[in-house]
């Protein structure tokens, strides 16, 4: 256990540094993932909020949230985000969020995307309506151009299997 | 004709009346599959990419990786096995069956309890000592093959989804009314701790890592149902005369074939069931005429299962054991002349 803290520690501490090499660029990309709890309030409503993911277990619902900032001098054109699914998560269907976007799936692991009521899963020679468990990616494609300074974000839910 | 007094004594009262033979209640087990979930300490990464141009150029660029672990969701199920267990008054090592099933997503230990004080029932069933055992031969029953629960000893570990068959053992108090019931409950609670839903419980999940109670609370309990039926027996006696002369009159030197059959007819069990006839007054014994379902019985004491008992007035003594449905109709005949 204490080891498996070490190497996650030094993957982060890693990937920081790293990230903070890339932000010398002209996009800065950040995702953070918080668990979703539901609680009820004294008028009896459910209330959704979100708190750190750290205490996930099977049945759990987390939101990953993407933050990208034109840190540049230029107009960022064409920004495409693609987000990989979890095969330990199921996304939740109709959960996809982005201000100005248009958003699609892969169920063939990125090979291609399509909005989610056109995608097909070939099984045993038949063809089905893709599931939201057969989702491999997210990709979320702006409409407009990202100006400098600019910032946009992306979300979407997903259940712990 | 000559009908004699009988008697079949057996461990519960025989009854003439016919009872409905009671149906099995099959309590519904449902065959979800418990699916336990992504296992316990796994660590789930993500990082998304994001492809742009700018100044004509076309770049790539990714997002740090938001990571998080699995914990351990501690859930157990106790599901009874048996339907409703026909038993008499003062039976012993009647068993129930249960299984336990790590439903979990984490290696569990767990603390089995018996407990047959509940309310809500007729009588309490007395636990065997000792009560709990695990069900070793997979025979769905007690037998002698099965292993004892010891608690703190040999607590089940599970893995998750994995399940393991126990039985609780009661013996039956006397003086059990017809038609009543008597429960017993298994309960089964996780080793790494109990709590409310959600709660996490810092360091008591696999390895170390955090554990958090699941929706059973860590522990769940299960009881099954003894129900008394009371014997119901069908006893039939018939009579065959010969006389000396080929005919069927009674007169002197006649013989009378006895034929008694025994049944017992609904789910209870006549135990240690033995069939008495006293020799009718003015008539004599023919030696060497007991039988049971065609197989002659020897008059004197022995391994066999009857005898001419001759310690007081003459009687025909037949044990039949413990009978139930299954056993079918015991056929006993003997013979006696008329002085």
């Amino acid at each position: 256990m204490k080891t498996l803290t070490k190497l996650t520690l030094i993957a982060t501490t890693f990937l920081t540094l790293t990230v903070f090499a890339q932000e010398q660029g002209h996009l800065n990309v950040r995702t953070t993932v918080q668990k979703e709890v539901v609680t009820v309030n004294e008028s009896g409503e459910a209330e959704r909020n979100l708190v750190p993911a750290d205490t996930v277990v099977p049945g759990d619902d987390v939101v990953y949230t993407i933050t990208f900032t034109n840190i540049s001098d230029e107009t960022a054109e064409n920004i495409v985000i693609t987000n990989p699914i979890s095969k330990n998560l199921t996304y939740v269907q109709g959960s996809a969020f982005g201000p100005g976007t248009v958003i699609e799936f892969s169920v063939d692991n990125g090979k291609s995307f399509a909005a989610p009521e056109k995608l097909l899963v070939a099984t045993d020679g038949d063809t089905r309506p893709a599931r939201a468990e057969d989702f491999t990616h997210v990709r979320w494609t702006l409409q407009n151009d990202l100006l400098a300074g600019a910032q946009g974000m992306a979300r979407f839910k997903a259940r712990l299997n | 004709m000559f009908f004699t007094e009988w008697n079949l004594t057996a461990r519960l009262k025989a009854t003439l009346r016919l009872q409905l033979v009671l149906a099995s209640i099959l309590i519904a087990c449902s065959n979800t599959a418990w699916a336990s979930g992504t296992a316990a300490g796994t660590v789930i990464d993500n990082m998304a990419t994001v492809n742009f141009d700018l100044g004509g150029i076309n770049n790539t660029q990714n997002s740090n990786t938001a990571t998080m672990t699995v914990l351990e969701r501690l859930d157990v199920v106790v599901t009874l096995q048996s339907p409703q267990v026909l038993v008499s008054s003062n039976e012993t090592s009647r068993s129930l069956l249960f299984t336990v099933t790590n439903t979990g997503n984490g290696d569990g230990e767990f603390e089995l309890f018996i407990d047959s004080t509940l309310s809500g029932d007729d009588f309490d069933p007395l636990p065997a000592s000792p009560a709990i055992y695990y069900d070793t031969d997979a025979s769905g029953d007690f037998t002698a093959g099965d292993v004892t629960y010891v608690p703190a000893g040999n607590d089940p570990q599970l893995a998750a989804d994995e399940s393991v068959d126990m039985l609780l053992v009661n013996d039956m108090p006397p003086a059990l009314t017809d038609a009543w019931l008597g429960r017993s409950q298994l309960t089964a609670t996780s080793t790494a701790g109990t709590g409310l839903p959600g709660e996490a419980l810092i360091g008591a999940g696999d390895g170390g890592i955090d554990a958090v109670v699941g929706a059973s609370g860590g522990t769940s309990a299960a009881f099954g149902e003894y129900l008394v039926a009371d014997v119901g027996l069908s006893i039939l006696k018939s009579v065959a005369v010969s006389d000396p002369f080929g005919g069927t009159e009674p007169t002197v030197g006649a013989t009378l074939t006895y034929t008694v059959t025994v049944e017992v007819t609904n789910g209870g069990t006549a135990t240690a069931s033995v069939f008495s006839d006293p020799i009718p007054q003015f008539s004599t014994y023919v030696a060497n005429s007991i039988s049971l379902n065609g197989g002659n019985l020897t008059d004197g004491i022995d391994v066999d299962a009857g005898e001419l008992d001759t310690s007081g007035q003459p009687t025909v003594v037949v044990r039949l054991g413990d009978l139930t449905l299954a056993d079918g109709i015991q056929t006993i005949e003997f013979q006696v002349t008329i002085d």
